[in-house]
């Protein structure tokens, strides 16, 4: 048993090249960096030299969980998956995928906290990795079948509870675009491609094991139930979206979905959601419908029910029954996903017959699920589907690709919102057969640069929503204008932090998050309400980098980002509170390793540090403020040419995103005119040696 | 003495219980449920004034209960623990006519939160209007100069937001209507 | 397990020859009951169960079993569409304890007795002073129910939590309830074929009652 509760104790590395498995003691090794994208970066700085690429053998794979996955404390079931991403454009750096599922939880009770990939085999493989007994198979046999024919197969082998990460053609043919996926519906982008190159199809695990917990378990228990008493629903929306008895606040735009009336239609019988009192805690699974959300109140009669990752009330995978795609499409009747998952088949079509949120709509995610979920395809939180609307519709693919193939598409059938175009799209872009899907499979900057489209026209095109590198923004001036801002130029893909995003559509009023922004970040100017920003001040940096770390943290620890930080409640008598300090508590009374709020903010910032550090070394360029955090041009405009700072646009000035940036690199203790950190922030935060390497290569501001 | 600490117990009861069930009551109601429970009956020379001191005092004690004055002129009372003061707010309009019931929500969502309010959403609980009342009342409210405030957008895939133009200007209306419906759930 | 004193045989039902066997008479007072259609498979439960009765977060233990049957349900794993599980209909069914009637199978195959009854709810429950880590009791259940913790080498199994079962509690969805004890043990399919034998000394004890 391990000396600490929390952690398992073990990292896994396995070299695929030589076949060697072997163990390394979790926190000899990696301690100082928790896991998750902790232990990612931390291999990637020192075992992965700066020039190499993502599908080169000397690139490695770590699948990352931390201290929190696979016990009891809410929200902990992702998998962080940390490489050199192919999507990066013009060059592959450091950046994370991550997967929910069961995959985290079991992979703790087989006893590691991380899987190292290395190297590359000479034939196809599959992991298979139960309790202490790990092997490397003969993955021959699954190797051009799809992630669910894969998963049985793993399964028959592994019994039916071993949580199986799978690639599908995808990535064995080497798109970058594509994912791993567990437990049905679960996914990682950007990493099948990875996976493929290292001839690697997929990694079953069995754990029988435990995870312990260090400390008093009636004060663990008391723990579990004050963070179940803070959560909202999905993305930590703390009020209902429609009126109700016991709640004070209510928004048409909360995924608290649940209300008398709404009911899981497909299940036999049905089960209505009805009033979802904040505390009473046997009726958090009923708040969140996805599919409801999104696809409109059709959804609720196809709903089986909510599903999701090990732990979590929050059901954010909606489990859909549509019995009409079976005849239509010759499709399963059931499927089950979130958000740009869930919406991935219908996002490619700009209309629909029966409208955005009718039957046809519907169907389209079916098939969408049924189709990329097989075959391992990535949208890239909705780019691709951008990108496809773009081109074909200002007439790109057809200057592009030859004529006979551009034909061999039923392009009626995609201007009328019809479903089965997805049967002769999906597959293609898996394997790469033809100019246009090899070229959408390569990601947004890969394919501009195959075109010889010039980047500058996404940059500047507010439709869609373009940021840097080959990635779109993901909560950015949308949602907390500066700070959203800052926190999109940091990442090496679309940013995936939800800290602040989670705060500002939380649904309370504009004066309660005010209140509650004071206490986080030392004034109410932290935030402003949506479309009706205001300057740039110091508390908004201030902000930025307590979600930037606490995203990190999450990623680390194994809490989910997409729910927390939980710093605003459904709770009245808290006044909307919610606590800063839950993930040091979880953490502490988990492993035993007593750390207070700051401590482990401090560790977080350690760990971003160092993804800053890989992304300076692997990019050659210290001028960061130039070259990496940059900020496209649409950011700059409104549709309706509104001033910066007018209410009803979320345009922002130019020169206050410079103080923006100044104010942020202060906060963070970097340089301000090169956005470096300095060689004293390395020091201060335990990464003297990291600095010094940086110092040898000139990279220090 | 005794007899009064009883009925104090059971107005209590009384409005937590309804507020249980998500609505508000009235003296009145709650002075039938008495004397149906056998309190306050014949031997009581006047009911209504025992009522309105043992409700005073009620609503001194327990920092739960609520009263609301309707527009009618109706005094209601509910227990927060069970049931939201704003929704009290809105039942409290909802038994008025449903043109101030409407113009209310839509400002005290503009100037609150502050938001548009989409139009369907009237047509769902607490609201339970149709779809043909919300339309009679914005037309009647476009020719009543008490409303002209109230304004409305429609957002890009044809969804009706309200909004108050004391509290939001127009354009601001729009961006916030296009953010809630469209907007949020393509930048999930 | 948790603390408690733990009663080999009650005054009014368990039967015991002198020095002999124990035989469980009495029937339990409460049992956990489960709706398929509500469970979202979280696993809360099997966190809830291992973590704050045994400080150790153990699906393997869990004595409310959730994870054998999420994914392919009860039948295993389905050719196609026709299963349980996330990969099925999407069903989960939750396996828990029956608490059964007299002849209470995994106590009568216990070669230690370890296997008793505890009030107020009249639980089986592991003597885990007693429980030599044999694992017969795991042959007997048809249920599979009997889960054995290799950290303890001891057997386990469900014992209400005597009376407010925390799997209960912690169930996002309400899909478990704590009721009155009643016989399920007709009512649910067996997983598997009990190959425990009853013991000698037992068997003759149960020759004494039933005689023909």
């Amino acid at each position: 048993m391990a000396k600490h509760g929390g952690w398992a104790g073990k990292v896994l590395r396995v070299d695929l090249s030589t076949g060697k498995i072997s163990t390394e003691d979790t926190l000899e090794k990696y301690r100082d960096y928790l896991g998750g994208t902790g232990i990612g970066y931390k291999v990637i700085w020192d075992e992965v030299q700066a020039g190499v690429k993502s599908f080169d053998p000397a690139n490695k794979i770590v699948y990352g969980v931390g201290p929190l996955a696979g016990t009891g404390a809410p929200c902990n079931g992702r998998t962080a998956i940390t490489t050199l991403w192919p999507t990066c454009w013009p060059k592959a750096l450091v950046a994370s995928g991550h997967m929910g599922g069961q995959f985290a939880a079991e992979l703790k009770y087989a006893g590691y906290d991380a899987i190292i990939i290395e190297g590359r085999a000479d034939r196809p493989v599959w992991l298979s990795v139960w309790d202490e007994k790990v092997e490397i198979k003969d993955a021959r046999q699954l190797w051009g079948q799809g992630i669910r024919r894969t998963t049985i197969e793993i399964n028959q082998q592994m019994g039916p509870e071993a949580s199986v990460a799978a690639i599908g053609q995808a990535g064995e043919n080497l798109a970058p675009m594509s994912v791993v996926m567990n437990s049905y519906s679960h996914s990682a982008g950007g990493v099948g491609g990875v996976m493929g190159s290292k001839n690697l199809k997929a990694i079953g695990v069995r754990g029988t094991g435990s995870v312990r917990i260090a400390g008093n378990k009636e004060e663990w228990e008391k723990l579990i139930k004050l963070h179940l008493s803070l959560l909202g629903a999905n993305n930590q929306h703390v009020v209902p979206s429609n009126p109700q008895p016991w709640a004070e606040h209510y928004n048409a735009g909360s995924r608290w979905m649940a209300s008398a009336g709404r009911r899981w239609g497909a299940a036999n019988p049905s089960i209505d959601t009805g009033a979802c009192e904040p505390h009473n805690l046997n009726r958090i699974a009923y708040r969140t419908n996805n599919a409801a959300y999104f696809l409109g109140d059709k959804a609720w009669q196809h709903t089986v029910r909510g599903n999701g990752c090990t732990a979590c009330p929050i059901r954010c995978h909606t489990m859909l029954k549509v019995p009409a795609v079976s005849a239509k499409y010759g499709i399963p009747e059931l499927g089950q996903n979130t958000c740009v998952g869930l919406l991935f088949g219908r996002a490619f079509f700009k209309s629909f017959p029966d409208g955005p949120k009718g039957q046809t709509a519907i169907e389209a995610c079916m098939v969408g699920m049924y189709l990329a979920d097989d075959l391992g395809v990535w949208d890239n939180y909705g780019q691709l589907q951008r990108d496809f609307q773009a081109l074909y519709y200002n007439g790109i693919f057809k200057r592009k690709v030859a004529e006979k193939e551009f034909n061999s598409y039923s392009w009626n059938k995609y201007e009328q919102g019809d479903p089965t175009f997805l049967f002769e799209l999906l597959p293609r872009i898996a394997n790469k057969e033809g100019e246009l899907a090899t070229a959408l499979g390569l990601g947004t900057g890969h394919l501009l640069e195959r075109w010889g489209i010039p980047e500058q026209e996404w940059l500047e095109n507010h439709d869609l929503l373009y940021w840097k590198l080959g990635h779109p923004k993901h909560h950015s001036n949308e949602d907390a204008g500066q700070c959203g801002v800052i926190i999109n130029t940091q990442y090496n893909r679309d940013a995936q932090c939800h800290s602040h995003s989670n705060f500002t559509r939380n649904g309370l009023p504009i004066e309660v998050q005010k209140r509650l922004a004071a206490e986080l970040w030392g004034s109410p100017d932290a935030v402003d309400a949506v479309a009706a920003f205001t300057p740039m001040n110091a508390h908004k940096a201030k902000m930025a980098k307590w979600s930037l770390l606490r995203k990190e943290l999450h990623d680390c620890l194994s809490l989910c980002n997409w729910m927390g930080p939980w710093v605003a409640s459904p709770l009245k008598e808290r006044e909307y509170r919610g606590d800063d300090s839950i993930e040091s508590l979880l953490y502490s009374l988990a492993t035993g390793d007593k750390k207070s709020r700051q401590e482990l903010d401090t560790i977080a910032e350690r760990i971003f540090l160092l993804h800053r550090a890989l992304t300076i070394r692997d990019m050659g360029a210290k001028d960061m403020r130039t070259k990496h955090d940059t900020i496209p041009d649409w950011v700059f405009t409104d549709p309706k040419d509104k001033a910066a700072f007018s209410k009803g646009t979320i345009r922002m000035d130019k020169e206050d995103i410079k103080l923006a940036m100044d104010m942020f690199y202060e906060e963070m203790a970097w340089d301000k005119e090169t956005g470096s950190p300095t060689k004293a922030t390395y020091r201060r935060l335990g990464l003297g040696t990291v600095a010094d390497e940086l110092a040898k290569r000139g990279l220090l501001p | 003495m005794e007899r009064q600490e009883e009925v104090r117990a059971n107005i209590l009861n009384i409005i937590r219980d309804r507020s249980e069930s998500g609505r508000l009551i009235s003296a009145e109601e709650i002075l039938t449920e008495l004397k149906r429970r056998g309190l306050l009956t014949s031997e009581e020379i006047k009911p209504k004034t025992h009522l309105e001191t043992a409700l005073k005092q009620a609503l001194q004690e327990n920092r739960d209960v609520k009263e609301i004055l309707a527009p009618n002129g109706v005094c209601y009372y509910y227990s927060v623990r069970r049931l939201s003061e704003t929704y009290a707010g809105i039942l409290v309009l909802k038994s008025e006519n449903p043109l101030w019931l409407i113009a209310e929500v839509v400002r005290e969502n503009s100037k609150r939160y502050p938001r548009p309010v989409p139009v369907a959403g009237f047509m769902e609980s607490p609201f339970d209007l149709t779809l043909e009342a919300i339309l009679e009342c914005l037309r009647v409210m476009g020719e009543d100069k008490e409303y002209q405030d109230i304004a409305q957008t429609i957002t890009s895939v044809g969804k009706t937001f309200l909004y108050s133009s004391r509290h939001l200007d127009p354009d601001y209306a729009s961006m916030l209507a296009e953010w809630l419906d469209v907007g949020q759930a393509d930048n999930p | 397990m948790t603390g408690g004193l733990i009663i080999a045989f009650s005054a009014s039902g368990a039967k015991a020859a002198k020095e002999g066997p124990v035989i469980i008479m009495d029937q339990a007072e409460g049992l956990v009951i489960a709706d398929p259609t509500k469970c979202v498979g979280c696993r809360r439960c099997e966190l809830a169960c291992t973590e704050f009765n045994d400080g150790k977060a153990s699906p393997t233990i869990a004595r409310i079993k959730i994870s054998r049957n999420l994914n392919f349900g009860v039948n295993g794993i389905p050719t196609g569409q026709r299963g349980g599980g996330a990969w099925g209909n999407g069903l989960v069914i939750q396996d828990i304890c029956n608490q059964c009637p007299h002849p209470v199978p995994c106590a009568n195959a216990c070669p230690n007795d370890a296997i008793v009854v505890r009030p107020p709810t009249n639980a089986r429950v592991v003597d885990s002073k007693r429980c030599s880590g044999c694992k017969m009791c795991r042959r007997a259940c048809p249920w599979e129910m009997m889960s054995f913790d290799s950290g303890t080498n001891k057997a386990t199994k469900c014992f209400l939590c005597d009376g407010s079962p925390k799997c209960v509690e912690a169930c996002p969805s309400g899909a478990l309830t704590y009721a009155a004890w009643r016989d399920l043990t007709g009512k649910i399919p067996p997983r598997v074929a009990p190959t425990a034998i009853v013991a000698p000394e037992k068997a003759q004890t149960c020759n004494e009652c039933h005689k023909k």
